[in-house]
């Protein structure tokens, strides 16, 4: 088929294949800027990490949950920061174009760095798709709301409430089951004809998180461990370790932020996620990502247990919420007790308030996510370009 | 209005209905469906439902406000699996086969005809898909051509009954403010249809870290699918959707159409164009051009549909993210033809072409470009800058300084391409220099600039973008080859020929030093032969340019001998051995050169070829 587009020319398209319009450089280029000058610029893109995430650490969990880590208004502060850490990334590698990249030793912490941006790509499609199913739990959440606001409250409204949270509850719980997902509404297709058997499926059918929309074998924790599993902290001194030290100190502020939003939010296969990553913790910087990690692994060793869909602080809500509104629901009589209904108050304006920050923070956290993937994206093709330009074919680069 | 006993009679009885049908209090509720059933018993029950909304708009109930609220609540229950049952039954997922049209289980108002197995080759697709536009009207018997979905096209998706039913129920539910759960559950099935016919399509799951990993030839085939499948998700599949969704929801609650239709095809929407930005932003490179292309021609021709399907405000990302794809592919169309001409300077292979032929440089760039130029229309769109022809890094040695023929109203493309034919014929230069044997070298360039001028000459586009003028510059260049090569190897034989030297004015004999004579012949002899045994296994692979060249040769080899046996064989058949020296006739050389250029070498001696030959004739 090649051939016929070239039409008779009998040149297999190998022939012209990488390998042989590479170029062999033999010229020296000079760095532009002073060796002094590059150092300067390092250390302050390493402390203005330390600082940016430091200042994520200090949100102090309070009563009325300011940004509390792990919340839907901290996680957008946590992308805000990895924004700014990346742009002054990409001024520090690409300023002036700077072909060292395209040699060796840098070009292969360059090409796992690519590697590393490709599967940061997936993982912030399968964070927005994630994002969706908490969409659809604050819907039926919403419907629990609204019935028990109806005035005067009847057995109905209360049923109907009920019967919103357990599916919200089931669904939170069984989100991260490997069996979950597209099974339960094959199952209900297939008794498609058998409008009997349909009645049992109803109170799990409908709150399916979405299917997949990647082979069912991928895996995100996989993901982040493949990330994290070749960062090497750079031989400290000279040589080229100018360069290597930004690519590593960006590599895992780009694994540590996956790593929490995977933490956060349901998404495809995170039940192995590692508790911690491999941040050496002599390096200055790292001290606040590895203070947040810490808090985050903790975190997930209490809930992981229920086997919880995500730690975001607004899902944990959710779920609490729901499950002691439903223990509520099952005591009511008719008329309730004023004592009752106070309490039903109190925990429906808890729910509520927790909806609205959904409603309020989900759409700009994925916008967020989806200007974090365009940036991944124009700095991988930025590299890509410079690295094309020197010609050379670097080792399997995505 | 009626009387209150009346009205307490009616509303007893339609909560006696409503619990009849509780599928948690009885096993026959569980076992039938309502709406499975007869219809007057759906029409009843959707009475009983009416009845007790009525009552409870009115203001009269206030002690069974409880067993009212709790009817309603069981009755949106059943109404919700009712729902759910009625489009689980109804709903196929679209089939596309192969040999006729799509449909769903209930008729389809137009069909639209695949052919999977046919894969017509890059340019006979582009040609068949305008052909298709134009017999577009012309009806669906037509046996040449097949239609594929080039516009809007709705079909239904579930049989009218269902939806008169459908809608029925969605009234009632919402109207009791149970819209949410109205949503929830038609998406959720609707969903899933949508995934369905999604697998039927041919639409896959891939990463964007699977994209990367496949080779690019495996790419190509599913992109041809995708474009496809996308076509028919777009224009059929989500406007069907979404029409189903108006036919059911429409008036019924706000915007409650419009938030059905989102449950239903945004995650999908979305899964089917991750695709497409993988490929957009997979690695550039030179072969991937031409499909990129395809690929943003097609996505960007869709555009306009998905905006008009995905209207609403709520569907915003799905159109902003499509045209964000658009331009990625735009982006990255630009970016390999600037990585192309990058490759095509830098080159490097120093191995020269045996024969001097044309070298696969050569035909790959100018194939290349004649690709290019039928995609001419889309790339005039999309390349909007000029070629940079300044050396990326100054004192690059590698860089051409031949500016570029100043173009007058050239198009950024047509300046492009001449960009590219300028440094191929640079590099060419270059890899001619490898040749040891200069005459060799002028072979390769001839050969190489008139295959450029032929490639140019044999598509009209191309031409009609270069310009005959630089068509023109270059026929001279490779003319300039052809003589440059004559000068270099045939001055050096007809030197043999020439005249001064020879003659020796003397006392005892005016004329010819018989001598020098001799060594003139033998010279002329031993070069020719050597000449003529390299240069016959040297190719010029254009039949006509290797005539014209031979031609040129014996025009002036010919005259000249003829003209020195002429004068001067007599003093050699006057000596010994004459037949050392005169080995060759006319005929001989004549038949000589035509062995030159043809690419394999000649085992046997000249001459006993020749006397075969006459022998034989």
């Amino acid at each position: 088929m090649p051939t016929s587009e070239y039409q008779g020319s009998s040149v297999p398209l190998s022939f012209l294949g990488r390998s042989i319009l590479s170029f062999r450089r033999n010229q020296i280029i000079s760095m532009e800027g002073t060796q002094e000058q590059e150092l300067e610029e390092l250390e302050l893109f390493q402390k203005h990490v330390a600082d940016r995430f430091t200042g994520l650490l200090s949100s102090r969990p309070s009563s009325d949950g300011i940004d509390n880590i792990l919340s839907i208004a901290w996680l957008r502060k946590l992308l805000d920061t990895f924004l700014c850490c990346e742009a002054e990334f990409k001024a520090v590698l690409i300023h002036g174009h700077n072909p060292q990249i395209a040699k060796p030793p840098l070009n292969r912490l360059i090409s796992e760095f690519l590697d590393r941006d490709v599967k940061a790509l997936d993982i912030c499609n399968a964070i927005s798709n994630g994002v969706e199913s908490i969409r659809q739990w604050q819907k039926s959440a919403e419907i629990a709301i609204f019935a028990l606001g109806q005035k005067p409250l009847g057995e109905g409204q209360v049923r109907r409430a009920k019967k919103a949270l357990n599916s919200l509850v089931a669904s939170i719980t069984s989100e991260d089951k490997e069996s979950n997902g597209n099974t339960s509404t094959e199952r209900a297709w297939s008794f498609g004809r058998r409008s009997g058997a349909l009645i049992k499926e109803r109170s799990s059918g409908h709150l399916r998180s979405l299917s997949p929309s990647v082979s069912r074998n991928w895996s995100a924790s996989k993901q982040i461990q493949a990330m994290s599993g070749n960062l090497v902290a750079p031989r400290g001194g000279g040589e080229s370790s100018g360069l290597a030290s930004p690519v590593y100190v960006m590599s895992n502020v780009l694994v540590f932020v996956l790593w929490a939003l995977v933490a956060a939010i349901p998404c495809q296969e995170r039940g192995s996620l590692a508790t911690h990553l491999p941040v050496p913790r002599q390096l200055a910087w790292a001290g606040p990502v590895i203070g947040l990690q810490e808090r985050i692994a903790e975190e997930w060793k209490k809930k992981e247990k229920k086997g919880s869909a995500g730690l975001l602080e607004e899902i944990q809500r959710l779920e609490r919420c729901g499950q002691s509104l439903i223990e509520l629901a099952d005591s009511f009589q008719f008329p309730p007790e004023a004592k009752w209904v106070a309490e039903m108050e109190v925990q429906v304006a808890e729910l509520s308030e927790n909806c609205r920050k959904i409603e309020e923070g989900l759409v700009p956290l994925q916008r967020q996510v989806r200007e974090v993937f365009h940036r991944i994206t124009k700095s991988r093709t930025e590299v890509l370009d410079i690295l094309d330009q020197a010609g050379k074919p670097s080792t399997p680069v995505l | 209005m009626e009387p209150p006993e009346k009205v307490a009679v009616k509303l007893d009885a339609a909560e006696k209905l409503i619990r009849r049908w509780d599928s948690t209090a009885s096993e026959e509720a569980r076992e039938r469906m309502i709406f499975d059933g007869d219809l007057h018993e759906a029409d009843r029950y959707l009475q009983a439902i009416d009845e007790i909304q009525r009552s409870m708009d009115s203001a009269t109930v206030s002690d069974n406000q409880s067993k009212v609220s709790s009817a309603i609540q069981i009755a949106m229950t059943r109404l919700e699996d009712e729902f759910r049952n009625i489009l689980i039954t109804h709903t196929t997922p679209l089939e596309i086969d192969p040999n006729s049209s799509i449909r769903s289980s209930s008729r389809t108002e137009t069909s639209g005809e695949f052919d999977d197995d046919e894969y017509p080759e890059e340019n006979r697709e582009r040609k068949e898909e305008e052909q298709e536009q134009e017999e577009e009207g012309e009806g669906e018997g037509s046996s040449t051509s097949y239609q594929t979905t080039n516009s809007i096209r709705e079909i239904d998706l579930i049989p009218s009954e269902a939806i008169y039913d459908l809608r029925s129920i969605a009234e009632r539910m919402i109207s009791s403010g149970y819209l949410r759960e109205c949503i929830q559950v038609y998406g959720s099935v609707r969903k899933s249809a949508v995934d369905a016919s999604f697998r039927g399509l041919g639409v896959e799951k891939l990463s964007i870290g699977d994209v990367q990993r496949l080779e690019w030839e495996a790419l190509e085939t599913k992109i041809r699918r995708w474009i496809r499948a996308a076509k028919v998700c777009v224009r059929i599949l989500f406007a069907s959707e979404k029409r189903l969704c108006e036919r059911i929801f429409d008036g019924l609650g706000p915007a409650a159409d419009d938030a059905c239709f989102m449950e239903t095809v945004k995650a999908p929407a979305i899964q089917l164009f991750n695709f497409a930005e993988a490929i957009s932003i997979s690695r550039r490179s030179p072969e991937k051009l031409f499909k990129i292309l395809d690929l943003h021609d097609s996505l960007s021709d869709l555009l306009p549909d998905v905006d008009l399907v995905f209207g609403s405000k709520s569907s915003e990302s799905v159109r902003v993210q499509a045209a964000e794809i658009v331009s990625r592919l735009a982006e990255a169309a630009r970016g390999i033809l600037s990585e192309f001409e990058n490759a095509v300077q830098r080159e490097p292979s120093k191995i020269p072409v045996p024969g001097g032929t044309i070298h696969p440089l050569t035909r790959y760039v100018m194939n290349y470009i004649s690709l290019i130029s039928n995609y001419k229309q889309t790339l005039m769109e999309l390349i909007v800058s000029k070629p940079s022809t300044g050396s990326r890094y100054s004192g690059d040695p590698t860089a051409p300084d031949i500016e570029l023929p100043e173009p007058e109203n050239r198009s950024p493309l047509a300046l492009h391409l001449i960009w590219i034919m300028v440094i191929l014929q640079f590099n060419l230069e270059g890899k001619s220099k490898h040749y040891k044997d200069a005459s060799l070298s002028h072979i390769f360039l001839m050969n190489n600039v008139h295959y450029i001028v032929e490639k140019v000459k044999g598509s009209p586009e191309l031409r009609e973008m270069i310009g005959d003028d630089y068509l023109r510059k270059l026929t001279r260049k490779f003319r300039q080859a052809a003589t440059s090569y004559e000068r270099s190897t045939w001055l050096r034989v007809l030197y043999c020929l020439r005249d001064e030297g020879l003659h020796v004015s003397g006392s005892f004999s005016s004329g010819v030093s018989k001598s020098a004579l001799r060594e003139r012949f033998k010279s002329f002899n031993s070069i020719f032969e050597e000449v003529h045994r390299t240069q016959a296994t040297w190719l010029v692979p254009d039949t006509q340019l290797r005539e014209e060249l031979r031609i040129s040769i014996l025009e002036k080899l010919i005259p000249a001998y003829r003209s020195f046996l002429g004068r001067f064989r007599n003093h050699i058949e006057s000596g010994k051995h004459p037949e050392m020296y005169i080995k060759y006739s006319v005929d001989d050389l004549e038949t000589a050169v035509l062995d030159f250029f043809e690419g394999h070498p000649v085992s046997q001696h000249l001459r006993k070829r020749s006397q075969l030959r006459n022998e034989l004739s």
